[in-house]
């Protein structure tokens, strides 16, 4: 478990900070009540404002076909500052991730958390008090 | 004769013409090249450097906490709007990536800013909307008795000891007076901010506002909005073009790179193409 997911349990406040800083689409879209996991391929990570996208080539259940589903985050500037990079999802990445479904049913949703099958590194989520909740000017 | 009454002429036009040019230029100030004197006295002014980051859990606690007095018509409306953000049907505040503008800026924010001292200026440099920023004028001017509207504002300001004092007129009537992203109303006209900005501990700013709103508040709201202060570089600002995501990159016929635009949804967000 790299550091920044071992900084991320350490914080107490369990809201995800998809919940609410989507900026310029409400978190609302999003079930937040429910967690959809899918194993697939990543086609896309569009590393843009005002969200960060992956796209992830999956089939939902086995024997499904394949759908592409679009998972948001923050933007490139919040999730830098907890490690995030342009090159932390590859075209071509296995990996299996935990978002909030869209309520429209369609495939997407928030963003919570990815495992990089091949190299068993773990990406999380921007949490809302990790964003904000105090300074840090050591 | 001639020769001498078209001289005569000339040099009348011209005093005319100068006489012009000087009431024009008494009506019309400028901004005058700051002294040593100028950035010297910046060295008084407290320590406000750094990148500052919301306090985004005070916002969303504030929305129950803290709800502005809104005209019992505004109130219905604010109600639908949260019992359709309740329901999974969130009304889009900041259609097409407009600027959150003032006061909403402040108010609800997910996005770093920092603030920056210049004689007669103080700006405010914030990482969204690409980059958004709000120019303070200092160096003493009054409002204009007509300003543009515009997103921000016109804003001025002075320092009462080590607050900064902002009074901001001629903000856009269409624009949000917003208590979240999915929940505002258009200000209406004639909106007036006054704010006090203020260290309320080494790494902590707070930012007293006084919203006049009187087409859609009974009566000014008062809230204090918190923004924390961040020395790691890692906070650095970046760009951050908010129409980007508006856009898909590709290529073109001829091998080019290039910003295509993406369809938007009726709601007013793009729909992400990239997947078909």
């Amino acid at each position: 478990m790299n550091r920044f997911v071992t900084f991320l349990a350490a914080i107490s406040l369990p809201v995800l900070f998809t919940q609410a800083a989507l900026a310029h689409h409400s978190f609302a879209m999003f079930d937040l009540t429910k967690t959809v996991t899918i194993e697939g391929t990543v086609k896309e990570f569009a590393w843009t404002n005002p969200h960060v996208i992956l796209w992830v080539v999956a089939a939902p259940k086995d024997g499904q076909p394949e759908q592409v589903w679009s998972l948001e985050s923050t933007s490139p500037g919040n999730l830098k500052r907890i490690g995030w990079t342009k090159r932390t999802f590859n075209p071509g990445d296995r990996v299996r991730v935990d978002f909030s479904p869209l309520r429209s049913g369609e495939t997407g949703g928030a963003f919570k958390h990815a495992l990089l099958i091949d190299t068993g590194k773990e990406v999380e989520a921007l949490a809302a008090a990790t964003a904000s909740g105090k300074p840090d000017i050591e | 004769m001639n020769s001498l009454f078209r001289t005569f002429s000339v040099a009348a036009s011209a005093l005319l013409l100068m006489g012009t040019m000087a009431r024009a230029q008494s009506s019309d100030p400028i901004n005058p090249p700051p002294t040593r004197k100028d950035w010297l006295a910046l060295s008084k002014l407290p320590d406000w450097s750094g990148v500052w980051t919301p306090d985004m859990i005070d916002q969303m606690k504030q929305v129950k906490t803290n709800v502005p007095p809104w005209t019992p018509a505004v109130a219905k409306q604010i109600e639908f709007l949260e019992a359709e953000e309740k329901a999974g049907r969130p009304f889009l505040v900041f259609k097409g990536c407009l600027p959150e503008s003032m006061p909403a800026w402040m108010l609800i924010s997910h996005n770093a800013m920092e603030i920056m001292f210049t004689p007669g200026r103080v700006t405010m440099l914030g990482e969204s909307d690409g980059n958004r920023l709000r120019r303070i004028y200092t160096d003493g001017r009054k409002h204009p008795d007509d300003p543009d509207l515009t997103f921000h504002g016109h804003s001025i300001g002075h320092w009462e000891g080590d607050t900064l004092v902002i009074d901001t007129v001629g903000i856009m009537p269409e624009t949000f007076l917003a208590v979240s992203e999915a929940v505002g109303i258009p200000n209406n006209g004639d909106v007036h901010i006054v704010e006090r900005i203020h260290l309320a501990g080494p790494g902590t700013l707070h930012d007293d506002l006084e919203i006049t709103a009187p087409h859609v508040l009974t009566k000014p709201w008062k809230t204090t909005r918190i923004f924390y202060r961040q020395r790691k570089q890692k906070y650095d600002i970046v760009e951050g073009v908010c129409l980007e995501g508006s856009f898909k990159h590709t290529t073109d016929k001829n091998g080019n790179a290039i910003l295509e635009p993406l369809a938007y949804d009726s709601q007013g967000t793009p729909v992400p193409n990239s997947a078909k």
